[in-house]
Parts: C-alpha cells; structure tokens; sequence
C-alpha cells in the first residue's frame, strides 16, 4: 500500500501532485469543504475525549479557566507517548478541557490527516470526476487508520482501553501502545498515497 | 470465626508450581525467595536464590534516571524486611505502564489548608499522618494524579506515597533527596526513584532493587488510610493539601473508578497488569492491613477487622495481633510473643486493666499499610493470611 516509499524520489513528487489535484478538485466543492471540517473538528474533539483531556463536567454548571503557575515549564513535558503536559483548565458548564498546547497540535495534525480522507473519499463517491479520482481508489478505507491514535491514549498508570475493557496487560500490549500513534499515522498517509495512484492529472485540473 | 491461614513456602511453591504447570505464572516459581520463618520444611529447600547476587542481565536502565552513589541518600534503616522474589526477577517484571519518567509528576510544592476549611465530601479517601503534634491529610483524589508528594512534617523532609492500582498508601522520611515516579510498574505497583542516587524502589517493599542503594530497606512511617470526614473529627486541627499543585488535572475525578462507593477498578476482580503470584484465596481487590518482618509478611482482612476488632496470627513462631480502631476505620498491627489480652474497651482497648487507643497498645508497633489482597500476595505468596 505505501511501496511508494520505497520508490524514487521523481514517484513520490508525482503521487504529491497527484495528492493535490484531489485535494483541490475536493475542496473547490462545497460538500467537499464540509466534510473536510466536519472531519477536522470532528475527529480532534474524539481524539480530546480519547487521550481525556475533553470530558463531561466534574463541576456541572461551572464556568472558568485555570492556567498553571509556569506554562512555559511544562509546555513540553511528556506525560505518556505522544501526550503532554496540559497547561490550562477551561471550565465550560457542560464540560471540561484541560488544555495541552503539544498534545492539541498533535490531535489537530493527525484531524488534518482524517479529514482529508474524508473529504476525498465522500467526494469521489458523490462525484468522482470532480477531483479526477478512481471510485476504485476511495480512501474511505483509509478512515479506519484513524482508529489506532484514538486507542493509544494513556492515563496515569495504564492505557485508557486497557481500563474501560478490562483487559490485562502484557510488555507486549503496552509497547504496541506506544508505536499507535504513528501507526495511524503511517496508514493515513499510506492511504492518501494510494488514492493518490488512481488520480488522472487530466480530469480535474 | 478468625481463621489465620498461614500461606507458608511449601504452600507457596504449590501453588506456584501448579499455577506455572497451567502456564500462568512462567519464571515465578524461582522466584520465590525461601528464607522467609513462616514454618515450612527447611529440608525441602534445594535452591537459595537470595543467596546469588543481582545479575548484569537484568539491570533495570530507564532512560531519565541517573544513578548517582555519591548524591543525597534517603533514610534507610539497618535491617531490611522480608523480599519472597528475588531481585533478578523483579527487575524482569518491571513494565512500562505508559508514561515515562516523571510523566505522572509528583507534587514538590505541595499546598495545604485547614481541613475544616475544605469542601472535599466526608466520605472521600485520605492518607493522614500525625508527627510531634501537627497532623497532615493527602487526598486521594490529589494523589491519584500524582502518586507522590514530597513534603515535610514537624520539620522533617518526607515523601507520601500512593499506588491506585495497588491501594497502597506509605510514607517515607526522604531525607535531604525527593522522589519521583519511574512509569514502570512491578506487580502492578509503583516503582519510584529517589532522585539523589536513582536507586529504583519498588513502593510496597520499600527495597532499593537496583541503583547505589541496592538491599537497603526505606525508612517508613504509617499513613493512615481514612475518609475526610473521620480524619476531620479526630484531628480537628489538621491541614489537608489542595488543588493548587502546579498542575492543572481534573481533581475530583478518578480515571480507576471510584470509593464512595467503590467502583470501576478498585471494585471489579479484574487486574490490569499480571500479578507476580496469583491466588484465589480472597478476591483480588479486597483489602488487606499487611505488615512486614525481616522474616516474613502478614495480612489481616481489613473487613473482617473492623468486624471482629482484633485478629491475630503468626509469621513463623511470632505471634502479631491486630487491633481495628473505629473512629478511623482502620488497624494496627502489634508483636505480641506473649499473648497479651486485649479486649475492646468502647473504641480503645483494654490491656493489662488500662484503657488505651488502637494506635498506643503497650507493644512494638509494626509497620502496616492497606493494600489489595492481589498486590499483597503477588508480592508475598508465602504471607500469613489472616481471614
């Protein structure tokens, strides 16, 4: 699926511009803009409540925001694999947002990913020629790479999965925890490439 | 009904060895340690695995933790407790629980009010600790974001301690170092450091098992697990630390479950990581009072303390006795190799025709701390088990 990689440097430019010819055919479309934010904010909110900084309210009906002593301090602090620090508490009536600058702009980078998938795949099932792409191709598929980043949250001594289900961990388990993250990221990627190879540079430019 | 069940070495290796036939277990047979006086059968004894010294191979390096023989050393005492693993295998049984070092970051600046003063429920848990007079409560609700608080009371530098996935509270006098949290866990437990000489001190054995203080045994001192509420009335004057740790976390939400009532986590029999040892003698998450000796281990349900108020047993030919205290909801454990009568008196006890409190009995009071049965006896299979 991600050969490319594996390919000259010249493959992977033209599976890049290939990648663009999609991306812009997609969002000239205005269902295509949509359901690439719907995506964006979608999954980043899932991926919040996922690594549990976004949940329901311990203080229902409470409005407000504490920020650490020394942001700066523990802005880069890691907390688990690929989690850091939060640095603010917004209290917001109905729920709570614990505010961690690094771990955000990760959960924004991999939405981006997501909602890229989504936009190309919803587009060339609706309208295929819109974004020159092969219905063979949809990266609907892809969207299931999303999955691994949402199951690799943490929180204090073990894997939030891990507690929800009740399964019991191995040294094994806990290290395949760790690399989920950029497991989705590398089939989303993988995804976008592959889609990629079914876009004919003549029909949406 | 009291019924002390000693799980002494011959049982141990039974079980063990039946658990590791069904391919539970793997390396835990070895591992258990026969040095403890728990009244098995000596000739038995063909293996001495705390005979051979730690090995190379299981050097324990965590990235972040620096070891360091000439840095600021935590108290230790001159005599270490009872280990039923050897050191080998417990570094082989440490894992990652996710975070890495200092990812759950303790608390080096703790914050106190006066606990009339804090709108935490009455029935919410808290560790407290009472020295020369000034008496100290640690919300659980704080600690289970931190595990660690390094602190002092009476002038004197301490650490407090908690494992959620353990329930085990414990103090140590930190001396001039602080502790902090490794992210690897050995039977499920806490694996702190001190961060003067990197030694790696698993929380329940309060044994260096790797690093400068390698067999040195921590200077402990007893954290009473209570609710607010009681600790409130019986120290009316006591602080309570607060929220404003640094930190910012959801306090007042627990990612385990909860106690008041008990569930998730702390109430289901399942474990998140394998114990050390298996038994199904209690349930898993039922709550034990344990203490050690340099010989062996004991637990008292804690339950069925508070029911009867005093149970007793045996590590070997010593006999220990537990007395329940009401107000707190919680127990001591005493030596009392005579046998003394002790009859509840009210909420004290009564010894020798004089009144006195749970925590003041005329005995050698023995170090002792909650924990869930699995924990304990993950740790100590050759424990005496008193039920």
């Amino acid at each position: 699926m991600s050969t490319e990689t594996t390919e000259e440097p010249g493959v992977v430019r033209t599976h890049l511009s290939r990648l663009s010819i999609a991306l812009r055919g997609t969002l000239r479309r205005r269902d295509g803009r949509i359901a690439f934010v719907v995506g964006l904010i979608g999954y980043f909110l899932v991926y919040e409540v996922a690594v549990q900084n976004l949940d329901r309210s311990i203080n229902p009906g409470t409005l407000g925001v504490s920020v650490a002593d020394n942001p700066l301090d523990l802005v880069f602090r890691s907390t688990g694999p690929f989690q850091y620090e939060p640095i603010a508490f917004v209290q917001l009536y109905v729920v709570d947002y614990l505010f961690a600058p690094v771990t955000a702009a990760i959960g924004l980078g991999l939405a981006a990913l997501v909602a890229t998938n989504l936009a190309i795949a919803y587009v060339s099932w609706r309208a295929p020629k819109a974004c020159g792409i092969d219905r063979g191709r949809s990266s609907s598929a892809g969207l299931l790479a999303s999955l691994p980043a949402l199951l690799s949250g943490t929180v204090c001594c073990g894997p939030v999965l891990l507690l929800i289900v009740g399964i019991q961990a191995t040294a094994g388990l806990m290290a395949l925890f760790q690399w989920l993250l950029p497991i989705a990221v590398l089939l989303l990627v993988g995804s976008l490439f592959w889609v990629s190879k079914g876009v004919s540079v003549d029909a949406a430019v | 009904m009291n019924i002390s069940q000693p799980i002494d070495r011959r049982r141990a290796l039974a079980a063990i060895g039946a658990l590791s036939l069904a391919g539970c277990l793997g390396r835990a047979e070895e591992a258990v340690r026969t040095d403890n006086a728990s009244g098995g059968d000596d000739s038995e004894q063909t293996d001495e695995p705390e005979s051979e010294p730690p090995s190379d191979a299981t050097e324990l390096e965590i990235d972040g933790i620096t070891k360091d023989p000439d840095g600021d050393a935590p108290v230790v005492t001159g005599e270490a407790l009872h280990m039923a693993h050897a050191v080998d295998d417990l570094r082989e049984a440490a894992l990652s629980g996710g975070p890495g070092v200092d990812g759950i970051p303790a608390i080096d600046n703790p914050q106190f009010e006066p606990i009339a003063d804090s709108n935490l429920g009455a029935d919410k848990p808290v560790f407290g600790v009472v020295r020369d007079g000034e008496a100290k409560a640690y919300s659980q609700q704080v600690l289970v974001w931190h595990e660690i608080v390094n602190d002092e009371i009476a002038g004197d530098p301490i650490t407090v301690t908690y494992c959620p996935l353990t329930g085990t509270a414990q103090g140590f006098d930190r001396g001039e170092t602080t502790f902090g949290v490794s992210g690897q866990l050995i039977n499920s437990n806490l694996l702190m450091f001190d961060r003067g000489t990197g030694t790696l001190w698993p929380q329940m054995l309060a044994q260096g098992i790797e690093g400068p203080l390698l067999g040195e045994q921590l200077s402990e001192f007893r954290l009473v697990w209570t609710t607010v509420g009681r600790w409130r009335d019986r120290y009316p004057e006591s602080v309570i630390i607060t929220n404003d740790t640094g930190y910012q976390r959801r306090y007042g939400d627990d990612p385990y479950g909860g106690y008041a009532p008990r569930s998730g986590y702390y109430d289901t029999d399942g474990i998140m990581f394998d114990p050390l040892v298996e038994s199904d003698a209690a349930h898993p998450k039922s709550v034990v009072i344990g203490a050690r000796t340099p010989t062996g281990a004991i637990a008292f349900d804690k339950e069925r303390l508070l029911e009867e108020r005093i149970l007793s047993g045996t590590i070997g030919d010593e006999r220990y006795v537990a007395v329940a205290d009401p107000r707190l909801q919680t127990g001591y454990v005493y030596h009392d190799p005579d046998g003394t009568t002790i009859e509840p008196d009210g909420e004290n006890y009564l010894v020798d025709g004089e009144t006195v409190q749970p925590e003041s009995l005329p005995l050698d009071r023995t170090i002792a701390y909650d924990a869930m049965f699995f924990a304990w006896y993950g740790y100590y299979p050759d424990t005496t088990y008193v039920n």
